[in-house]
């Protein structure tokens, strides 16, 4: 996980715009401001956004910069029926030990 | 779509005594969370938990059916398409009480999860689709 909370990260449309755009594959930063009519350098600053988030990477490819998805941080957050199934396993648990310890 | 989660545990104590560790705000917050859960149905309360991202830490809670020593069942909402119900069940079992888990209605039709598992979904696509264009790109 970033620095950034995720869901902070797609509470902005501009930004799961730009994670929309970039499913089908990497695209460099002036593709996507054309794409999405907003000059360059607000586009650098949501990525940036993005990119603390974990959600979208940078590469290098020869002298052009492209931002890739990269999804598995949401999988982390949408992930809510594994993470309870963990937290109740850990509860009954506490409350068998709590009930042992009852007099 | 609606998901659930169904867990059971055996508990060698009368069903009493494990419906007073569910029931009394003080027991209950020893094994589950600070709450200010009283059992009356209607009642609303919170349990607080640490913040985690997308989640405050605070569960939306109100009390739906309370039946003695057999049946308790709360709303539980907290966190991005977390409205749910938890009911616990007890029934006398040999010298013991099982205790058996609900925790339902985990929704998948929630705008903010839909797109995010519209993006999962596009993420793997979307690699399959970009690699196969390097493919073909190169034959050409």
């Amino acid at each position: 996980m970033g620095d950034v909370d995720v869901f902070a990260a797609i509470a902005s449309p501009v930004r799961r715009a730009l994670l929309d755009a970039l499913r089908s594959g990497p695209l460099p930063v002036h593709q996507l401001a054309d794409d999405f009519a907003i000059s360059r350098p607000a586009v650098s600053q949501h990525l940036q956004v993005l990119r603390n988030a974990d959600l979208v990477a940078e590469e290098r490819v020869g002298r052009e910069r492209r931002y890739r998805l990269q999804p598995r941080p949401l999988r982390e957050v949408t992930d809510w029926v594994g993470h309870y199934e963990q937290f109740w396993s850990n509860r009954l648990t506490a409350l068998r030990d709590l009930l042992d310890e009852q007099p | 779509m609606s998901a659930g989660i169904h867990t059971d545990a055996y508990l060698p104590h009368p069903a009493e005594r494990v419906w007073r560790a569910l029931t009394d705000p003080v027991l209950l917050a020893g094994w589950l969370m600070p709450n200010d859960f009283q059992p009356i149905v209607g009642h609303r309360f919170t349990f607080r938990t640490d913040p985690a991202p997308g989640f405050d830490g605070i569960i939306h809670c109100a009390v739906l059916a309370v039946r003695p020593p057999e049946l308790l069942r709360i709303s539980w909402t907290g966190g991005p398409g977390i409205d749910t119900t938890v009911t616990w069940q007890l029934a006398a079992e040999g010298r013991g009480t099982r205790l058996i888990l609900s925790h339902e209605g985990f929704d998948d039709t929630d705008p903010r999860q839909r797109a995010l598992r519209r993006m999962l979904d596009g993420g793997w696509r979307g690699h399959l689709a970009h690699r196969l264009e390097r493919t073909l790109d190169a034959l050409t």
